[in-house]
């Protein structure tokens, strides 16, 4: 491989990786939001980002509202669901026997639930089209082509991801949300309503993740399958540390790199394996990931 | 106490065994084949994410075989068959199979559209001597080496995928490098393989990448395919890559030839959506296995029949599907072989019928051929260009040359 | 008392599955031999899950793992029973104990994602190792020979699929029974507190994975008796929640309910087959139905309500 090849495939997996990234950094925010509050890995993660697609899909689509109001309620509808959810099956389980392996067991229920439903609607079964509401012509950075699409997702990820950072640092919502994270316990004392916060929380998961696929559907298409980019997030999320906002973000960059970067230098072939393989050797040298801070203390 | 319920126990584990041993299978040359009827199991995906493969076909098939018992069936005998469905999964088709043939009593297996599912059933099928026609399948995995009891490929091979696409690509575009997208699944391996031979042949190089179907970032194979600068690109991927695909090289500014195999071609409509419209499709070519371009003259007997048979689907939008012609040639031959088993037809006579047979199916690019060799029914390709509207057809049809053994 | 009813009721439940088993079709009895080998594996992820507490999720890696081992020892030197099936279990219990080793760190999420990695990268392997395992392809799977009897179908596989489902049973309950069964509970229920009592908990953690791997392989030793085919699509996630779901449904952390699990799971998908369309939707229903109302399973629920109206 000629230096200039390397350096053209190098331009291009990082200009290509920021940008799937940045999907992969707002999913994986919307994993440790829950992760932090709830203690539980949210298997279903995969299938709100899907399903904010598909309720994108179907009012802008089939029933012809106009973008600019169908993206507002497509992210108020996958807030509302995640939050009910929350509410409605999270909190009985918990009280049904307290083990976090048994919320994990409903989320993946959730999924599949999800995942039925919306094949059973017949929208499923063909990969389908968003339309874009940018140009999808193509510009250059140095040596590396994105289009105008690609560079307008970045940017509303990362002023999503600002706007989180504002949220959680500089409101009283925002505080209250960390203080649950912190101690569960003494923020109840302190006069914080569990149950509403953890609604808000999970509500937050849901609409972030119908933000990424909504971003992201005009580049990757809507399929029935499309939940299967969570195992992108969870790998960010472990490589920047489960527990840390800000390592979730610096996680879905280095994934959507490593990603691509594997794919040009390496093969094509092993694009797939990638993330697991990047779990796996995390979680064996830094299970705190890159930015965890020191490591959990375990459970007693 | 204990010590009772222990003896209890083990004798009934001992006449369990017994029993078990006991229920052999009969042996018996044609079961399913009664005075005036013949019992035929049908199968295919008719549910779930890969309903499209074979929901259609199989109401094709069902429907020619609706039109023979009108007609007054085979040898005075009616056909009656039974349905199942597979999912497109192993698990699910082995028992629909077990179910179909120990349970229904079939006499043959009519079914398989999905590939790698249809191959778990071979060493059954073989063991118990019961003829499987498969239906839309490619079948590789049991077509190659051939065995006595399986006869596919009616739609085409994945390895006839492979081969004939680069003899096209040789041939009208005269490449001498050809680029290679397939998938790193039992189908990608199929057509590579044949790919490989004919591209030696026919004195071209390949350059593959070999992608999982649910990849999701496809800069890195297209980058590498652009910087190789191949004279055409060929794409065996399903439709959802090969959309991403064929959107990743407009972008990164690819003009030469795309060539879509028949695998992803399921929905050009959507796919003409999906791809940003016409602006990506401006040198871009499908690859077709039916006699004609969709919509010819030539094809319109089998949509009128289709209408006739299924008027309310066929009122439905996206009805019939685009693989829905595929069923027909398996259920003509299954037809033309139980008449030339005649009268006293046994499963063997019918393998026999099969293993000679020749025919038109009218629907096919090419006939409908077997040797005792050659177990794979069609191998010949017509090519299409198409621009996101209207698909006008490259004269010509080109045949794959592989075979098994060849290296 | 308490345990000894559930026990001996499950060995009785096994022996009606035998005893229809023995009158019914060659179809049936490919469902039998099916759920036969879900039972064995529901066993080996309760010994892991329920018993000891660590929430392993690649179970169906080392299924796969047991699964190649037999066959290829059947198909490369034709090595009768027992050897393909012991050979099974050894390999996937070696390869549990390298997983348990690098797990024993680990916090139960992340043992769950290190685990569920693990087993995808495992399915990876199996697609992609052409030469040993086929690769995408699959693997046709020799008939095996017992003691001069080639098994050729289903039901001449039958009477040796339930000997050997009798006997992972048993070894199951001996083993919750011995110190080494009890050591895994007390580190379920408190590892510092497991230590205090002077159990060696790494030790322990390791085993239970590595028991654990041996069920399954021993279970894709089962499978290789009557299969005839192995493909690696079936190896995936997928089958771990699976048998997961067999493990919640009949109860975590008893014997008795990982095999009624089994077997309720196992004929309810089979009845789910005449409904495909809903499947996945009546499956995730199921599992977020039990977690909210009987998290400890449908006969810990039912056993406890027996216990509870008994003591009046």
């Amino acid at each position: 491989m000629s230096l200039d090849v390397v350096i053209l495939f190098l331009e291009q997996g990082i200009v290509s990786g920021l940008v799937i990234g940045s999907i992969y950094a707002l999913l994986a925010l919307a994993l440790v939001i829950i992760f932090k509050t709830s203690e539980v890995p949210n298997f279903a993660q995969g299938e709100f980002y899907m399903a904010g697609a598909y309720v994108a899909l179907f009012l802008v689509v089939f029933e012809n509202i106009p973008t600019v109001l169908a993206l507002p309620v497509t992210l108020v509808v996958c807030f509302l669901g995640a939050a009910l959810f929350q509410k409605f099956v999270l909190t009985r389980v918990w009280k049904a026997k307290g083990s976090p392996i048994n919320l994990v067991i409903a989320t993946l229920g959730l999924s599949y639930l999800l995942k039925g439903l919306v094949r059973n609607t017949g929208f499923g079964d063909s990969p389908r089209t968003f339309p874009s509401l940018v140009s999808t012509d193509s510009i250059t950075i140095g040596q590396a082509s994105l289009t105008y699409l690609d560079a307008t997702i970045f940017c509303t990820a990362v002023a999503v991801m600002i706007a989180l950072f504002l949220l959680f640092n500089f409101t009283q919502l925002g505080r209250a949300l960390r203080a649950l994270g912190m101690n569960p316990k003494a923020a109840q004392l302190v006069g914080i309503n569990l149950s509403r916060m953890n609604m808000v929380v999970w509500g937050l998961s849901g609409a972030i993740s119908a933000a990424a696929a909504i971003l992201v559907a005009p580049k990757l298409l809507v399929s029935a399958d499309m939940g299967h980019v969570v195992i992108m997030a969870f790998a960010a999320a472990i490589v920047g540390g489960f527990a840390s906002l800000p390592g979730a973000v610096v996680g879905g960059f280095v994934i959507g790199i490593a990603e691509n970067l594997v794919g040009l230098f390496v093969s094509s072939q092993a694009i797939a394996v990638a993330p697991f393989l990047a779990i796996l050797i995390v979680l064996l040298i830094r299970p705190q990931g890159l930015l965890g801070g020191r490591v959990a203390l375990k459970k007693v | 106490m204990k010590t009772i319920r222990t003896r209890i126990a083990v004798a009934a584990v001992a006449i369990g065994m017994t029993a078990g041993f006991a229920g052999a299978a009969y042996a018996d040359d044609a079961p399913g084949v009664t005075k005036d009827s013949i019992k035929i199991g049908l199968f295919a995906p008719i549910s779930g994410p890969n309903k499209a493969y074979g929901f259609d076909p199989l109401n094709a098939a069902k429907m020619w075989y609706d039109k023979i018992n009108a007609e007054g069936g085979v040898n005075g005998r009616k056909i009656d068959y039974v349905v199942e469905d597979t999912r497109c999964n192993a698990n699910d088709l082995v028992a629909a199979v077990k179910k179909l043939v120990e349970q229904d009593h079939v006499f043959i297996l009519n079914g398989g559209s999905c590939s790698s599912a249809t191959v778990a059933a071979k060493d059954y099928v073989v063991r118990n001597n019961i003829p499987m026609v498969m239906l839309n399948a490619s079948g590789d995995g049991a077509l190659y080496p051939p065995v006595k009891q399986i006869y596919g490929a009616f739609s085409i091979s994945q390895h006839a995928v492979g081969g004939s696409v680069v003899e096209f690509s040789v041939q009208h575009f005269k490449a001498r490098k050809i680029g290679y997208i397939n998938h790193d699944d039992a189908y990608g391996s199929w057509n590579i393989e044949a790919a490989k031979y004919m591209a030696k042949k026919d004195g071209a190089t390949l350059d593959v990448q070999s992608v999982s179907p649910t990849i999701s970032d496809v800069t890195a194979p297209m980058l590498k395919i652009k910087a190789a600068n191949p004279d055409v690109l060929v794409l065996t991927t399903y439709a959802r890559p090969a959309a991403l695909i064929v959107k990743k090289a407009h972008e990164l500014g690819f003009n030469k030839p795309i060539i879509l195999a028949v695998t992803g071609t399921a929905n050009l409509g959507q796919m003409a959506e999906n791809v940003g419209g016409k602006a990506a499709l401006q040198n871009f070519y499908t690859q077709e296995v039916l006699a004609g371009a969709p919509g010819s003259e030539k094809l319109q007997w089998v949509y009128d029949m289709y209408k006739k048979a299924y008027p309310k689907l066929a009122a439905q939008p996206d009805y019939p599907q685009p693989y829905m012609p595929y069923g027909l040639p398996p259920a003509m031959a299954v037809v033309r072989a139980l008449k030339e088993a005649g009268q006293n037809p046994t499963r063997d006579k019918f393998l026999d019928a099969l293993s000679h047979m020749k025919f038109d199916s009218k629907v096919m690019a090419g006939p409908i051929e077997f040797s005792p060799q050659d177990h794979a029914a069609q191998e010949s390709t017509i090519y299409l260009k198409f621009d996101g509207k209207t698909s006008t057809l490259i004269p010509g049809v080109y045949t794959n040359a592989w075979h098994y053994g060849d290296k | 008392m308490n345990r000894t009813v559930p026990v001996l009721g499950s060995i009785a439940g096994l022996l009606v599955l035998l005893a229809v088993g023995a009158f019914s079709g060659g179809y049936q009895i490919y469902i039998a031999n099916l759920l036969l080998v879900f039972i064995v594996l529901s066993l080996g992820l309760h010994v892991v899950i329920g018993e000891a507490g660590q929430f392993a999720l690649a179970h169906a890696a080392f299924y796969g793992i047991g699964i190649y081992v037999a066959a290829l020892t059947t198909n490369a030197w034709g090595l009768p029973f027992p050897l393909p099936i012991l050979a099974a279990g050894l390999v996937a219990g070696l390869i549990g104990i390298g997983l348990g080793a690098v797990a024993l760190r680990m916090r139960d999420i992340y043992l769950a994602l290190a685990t569920f990695a693990f087993g995808e990268a495992m399915q990876w392997v199996f697609s992609t190792w052409t030469g040993v395992t086929g690769g995408p392809n699959g693997l046709h799977i020799s008939p095996t020979r017992v003691f001069g009897i080639t098994i050729l179908n289903d039901t001449a596989a039958y009477p040796l699929m339930a000997a050997l489902t009798v006997l992972m049973v048993v070894i199951a309950v001996l083993l919750s029974r011995s110190r080494a069964g009890r050591s895994f509970r007390a580190v379920r229920e408190s590892e510092v507190a497991a230590v205090a009592m002077g159990v060696p908990v790494r030790r322990t953690k390791i085993a239970a994975f590595a028991i654990s791997a041996a069920f399954a392989g021993v279970a894709g030793g089962m499978f290789s008796i009557f299969s005839t085919y192995i493909n690696p699509d079936s190896l995936g996630f997928q089958t771990t929640i699976t048998v997961l779901t067999m493990v919640v449904v009949g109860g975590l952390g008893s014997i008795f309910g990982a095999v009624s699990g089994a077997i309720l799971f196992g004929l309810a998908s089979e009845f789910l087959r005449q409904a495909p369309s809903y499947q996945e939707i009546i499956y995730g229903g199921i599992l977020m139905f039990f977690m909210m109302f009987a998290p400890r399973g449908f006969f810990s629920g039912i056993a406890d309500r027996l216990e509870a109206s008994r003591r009046g």
